[in-house]
């Protein structure tokens, strides 16, 4: 994900902002970290440079 | 993706573009036209077609969310910035411009539901609408009020029933386009406040 995406999300759970904490990046993205929600404290995945904001009861949904 | 099981794997976890796909993607791009850079949201992205056809051909940036991962991973091998999301729930009040949604719609009978993420990707419960009304309760929060809907809308699913949970939200709706096919007519619903 663009780090221009954190002007758009938001935590699904409060609406609250999120905080980025990065492990991996390339020039343009972030393709492993965390997103943390500055009010409620869930944290969110992101694997692939695919950020992962489902609510945590619908994260572990596999088909 | 050359090994045939992974093939096969995508084409039954992402529903891949068809007559809808086409029709939603054309007629947004008709309508937005030149517009000047605007951010755009197509929700249940898919494999990213819609919405990589849109960035491609507007000035606009082009997210797409979608549930399945799988899906997700499609969209960003496409170029598109892809979230996985439950409908509009991690997006921030106002911030888009244009939001496009081809939701799936299908009738089904409950007994009848797979447990897959075709079904997911189809099914829009016993009246076609379980997907189409939460949706629609809740774009009002990430449009910009100025904004605009494009939804596509099935005859199977019903375009004046759809029109009215729109108008109760607070949107007027518009047919932009149809396509008639031998089981159902597909409509482009432009929806505005």
């Amino acid at each position: 994900m663009k780090q221009s995406l954190m002007d758009i999300i938001c935590c699904p759970l409060d609406k609250q902002e999120l905080e980025l904490d990065a492990t991996e990046t390339d020039d343009e993205e972030v393709i492993t970290g965390t997103l943390t929600c500055t009010e409620c404290g869930e944290t969110y995945p992101i694997e692939d440079g695919i950020p992962n904001l489902l609510p945590p009861d619908m994260r572990d949904v596999e088909a | 993706m050359t090994d045939l099981a992974d093939r096969r794997d995508v084409e039954t976890e992402v529903y891949q573009p068809a007559e809808d796909s086409h029709l939603l993607a054309e007629t947004a791009v008709a309508d937005l036209g030149d517009a000047p850079k605007s951010l755009a949201l197509e929700v249940g992205t898919g494999s990213g077609y819609v919405a990589e056809r849109v960035a491609d051909e507007t000035h606009a940036r082009v997210l797409g969310s979608d549930v399945n991962p799988h899906a997700c991973v499609q969209a960003r091998e496409r170029g598109v910035e892809a979230v996985r999301a439950d409908l509009l729930e991690p997006f921030r009040s106002d911030v888009f411009d244009v939001v496009l949604f081809n939701a799936p719609y299908l009738p089904t009978d409950p007994d009848e539901e797979r447990d897959d993420w075709m079904e997911v990707a189809l099914s829009g419960g016993e009246d076609g609408r379980e997907v189409i009304e939460p949706f629609l309760e809740s774009v009002g929060r990430v449009l910009d009020p100025d904004g605009a809907v494009y939804l596509l809308v099935s005859s199977l699913t019903g375009v004046d029933e759809v029109a009215e949970l729109a108008a109760a939200e607070g949107f007027s709706a518009v047919a932009l386009r149809d396509e008639s096919f031998p089981f159902e007519t597909l409509t482009v619903l432009k929806l505005l406040r």
